[in-house]
């Protein structure tokens, strides 16, 4: 996984899986490293093949993260048995899902 | 471990154990996938197997007590062409099979496990003992192919059958894109033939219910701090406004919430609209979202839009053709507020135009003149146009009526106040060697009309009598008149009693009787010049007029000399400013030598 901040944006990248195994470490992991006036989490899966109810909860909580602080998290280009577990769980509904 | 499904043809099998580990999990499904993949399944088919697998370990594991930490789990997988069954065998405590599986509240973290194997696959069961727990997960392919193909062609029916669904599911979003993109470049074009923003914002939006397979839409937008409705669907009518300010009321109202939030809020079955919401009374048989319309930081409305409970939910592709809807109408409503705003101010100006006219016209183009004194005036608008003017009234060879008036308002209105004005002082001749009657006359006459538009008028009249050698002035409400003359030391500031004209029906004015000197100056001016201000915030002042007026007798010039010297001395003063009030004042200079040629 690769994480770069650009101003009051960061940016998610090479994020093979978000499971069970990983997704407490990425939650944490992102969570410690967000600035002060970040307004945007910009998570690329259109490298992430596997995604589980886990994984889902770990987007969730940065999710609320950034909602307290007035940000976002934006999804990008789900993979497509990503994007089928993301409508599948109505997470469209939470996230701006974008593709570009 | 119990019986399960049996499939149609010999089903091959694997199976091993797993380690209580999330890792190893995780390994065991991926080995699993591909074992799977083996049978020639589509891609999104062995990810809802490996996810399914996945969730029931991990739950399994999640209610692992502490003394069967060392025990290891049993997955088997039999699968082949057609049908795929996955058995977890765990030796935990388990836990209850709910009877209805639904998903938690959108922000809750967890909870989606179980609805996700019941999502993905056919059929589940689950079995507990006292030796363990067998989730029973099993699923058919999407399409079957013929019994009698070779299998290496029934791999590639069922590999079309599936790329069919996903190029199917590829063209459906891409002609809904392909609709809003065409809907809106269409629009972009009527809007320039139609301007109204409502009209605009209806026929989009019926058109955006058509691609996105949606009953109904209410377009609410800001309009000070409240969300009005400006767009609603046919034989919808919600009329309430919602007020932005009333946070109190957020529980309330979906569409206040994603304003406010500046985010997509949605409703249906599970999470139903709050019955005080102003949609709950017709909209609850209904699902869909409120979405937020925002222009940079700027709220510009919300845009709400839903469909019967019975049909199918909306998915991210309706979701994102209504983003892309609702950013195309908000930039559309900021244009059109910027082109009414445009609008207005070239009315505003044409405006002020018109009463520059009307009161450059008040002023009289050449002044009486009287053997032995010369009479100047000036008046220069301020940027916003008020109803300043000055009028000389000539009675008879020696006398004449100095008129200087400040009517308090701007624009056309003020304008037509000052035309008036001056029409009713010419038209009583009668009054016009008596200032208080013909103030009072005046008053009376204008009292119904100021009082109506909540105006009045300051003016100061004076008349002139030089073989009498008499002034009398009359004042309602105005700024001082100054007399100066060589034998009194002290510059007079005459300030008769008198409302201005407007306050009162049947108010009084005073008369100030003064003697006037070969060598007298009478200045009349309006608080415009007093209040003239430099760079510094400071004010011209009445005192700088005094001074400058008592200066300036004895030396034997002219009003117009006079007058020159003052606007010099103006320019100086105000350098840098543009004046805020319109600047008038009235000059009548006494000129001893010229008198004593003319006699």
């Amino acid at each position: 996984m690769k994480m770069v901040i650009d101003g009051k944006l960061m940016r998610i990248t090479e994020l093979k899986e978000l499971g069970a195994a990983n997704a407490t470490l990425f939650r944490d992991q992102v969570r410690n490293s967000v600035p002060s006036g970040l307004k945007l989490i910009e998570i690329d899966l259109s490298r992430t093949s596997f995604i589980d109810s886990c994984g889902l909860g770990s987007l969730i909580a940065l999710h609320k993260t950034m909602c307290a602080r007035n940000g976002l998290v934006r999804l990008l280009n789900p993979t497509a048995p990503v994007q089928q577990i993301l409508e599948l769980t109505r997470m469209h509904r939470i996230f701006e899902i974008a593709k570009r | 471990m119990p019986p399960c499904d049996q499939t149609s043809r010999a089903a091959l099998q694997w199976k091993t154990r797993v380690p209580p580990d999330l890792l190893a999990v995780r390994l065991v499904a991926r080995q699993a996938r591909e074992f799977i993949t083996a049978h020639g399944w589509g891609e999104l088919e062995l990810s809802a197997c490996e996810l399914a697998l996945v969730e029931a370990c991990n739950n399994a594991l999640h209610h692992i007590p502490e003394d069967a930490r060392h025990l290891s789990m049993e997955v088997e997988v039999l699968c082949d062409a057609d049908h795929v069954e996955i058995r977890v065998l765990d030796h935990t405590a388990g836990f209850e099979w709910p009877d209805k599986i639904e998903l938690p509240a959108d922000h809750s973290e967890g909870g989606r496990g179980l609805f996700l194997i019941a999502s993905l696959m056919d059929r589940v069961v689950y079995f507990r003992n006292r030796d363990g727990n067998c989730m029973v997960m099993s699923r058919g392919r999407i399409a079957s192919a013929p019994e009698d193909l070779e299998k290496i062609d029934q791999q590639r029916i069922l590999q079309n059958a599936e790329n069919e669904l996903m190029i199917r599911d590829m063209l459906e979003e891409l002609s809904s894109c392909y609709d809003s993109i065409s809907t809106i470049f269409r629009y972009s074009s009527e809007l320039v033939k139609n301007s109204r923003v409502s009209d605009f914002s209806h026929q989009l939006l019926n058109d955006l219910l058509q691609i996105t397979a949606a009953d109904w839409f209410v377009l609410r937008l800001k309009n000070g701090m409240r969300l009005v409705t400006a767009a609603t669907s046919e034989g919808l009518e919600i009329n309430t406004p919602l007020d932005l300010n009333r946070k109190e009321q957020l529980e309330e109202s979906l569409e206040l919430k994603a304003g406010l939030e500046r985010q997509d809020h949605w409703f249906d079955q599970q999470k139903p609209l709050n019955p005080k919401d102003p949609l709950a009374s017709w909209a609850r048989q209904s699902q869909g979202f409120a979405h937020p319309l925002v222009f940079g930081e700027e709220l510009i409305g919300t845009l709400t839009i839903g469909k019967s409970l019975t049909a199918r939910p909306f998915t991210s592709a309706p979701q994102n053709v209504v983003h892309t809807f609702a950013d195309f109408l908000a930039i559309q409503v900021v244009n059109a507020r910027f082109q009414e705003e445009v609008i207005n101010n070239r009315l505003v100006s044409r405006e002020l135009e018109i009463a520059k006219n009307i009161q450059r016209s008040l002023l009289p183009k050449e002044l009486p003149q009287m053997p032995g004194f010369s009479l100047a005036g000036f008046c220069e608008s301020a940027r916003q146009v008020g109803g300043d003017f000055y009028d000389v009234l000539r009675l008879s060879s020696h006398s004449v009526l100095l008129v200087i008036a400040d009517v308090m308002g701007k624009g056309i209105p003020a304008s037509m106040f000052a035309a008036t004005l001056r029409i009713l002082l010419r038209a009583m001749p009668e009054l016009t060697s008596q200032p208080s009657a013909l103030m009072t006359r005046v008053n009376h006459l204008l009292f119904a009309e100021l009082s109506g538009v909540d105006m009045f008028i300051t003016a100061a009249l004076v008349y002139v009598n030089i073989r009498e050698r008499r002034l009398v002035t009359a004042s309602a409400g105005h700024c001082p008149v100054l007399i100066a003359c060589a034998d009194q030391p002290q510059v007079k500031a005459l300030t008769p009693e008198g409302m201005p004209l407007g306050i009162l029906p049947d108010t009084l004015f005073q008369e100030d009787i003064a003697e006037l000197k070969p060598d007298s100056r009478v200045f009349l001016y309006t608080d415009g010049l007093a209040d003239a201000s430099n760079t510094n915030g400071e004010s011209f002042g009445q005192n700088r007029l005094i001074q400058w007026l008592k200066s300036s007798v004895g030396i034997g010039q002219s009003a117009g000399q006079l007058k020159q010297q003052l606007i010099e001395e103006l320019t100086r003063f105000q350098t840098g400013v543009s004046p805020m009030d319109d600047q008038t004042f009235l000059i009548l200079a006494g000129e001893p030598s010229a008198a004593g040629q003319s006699s």
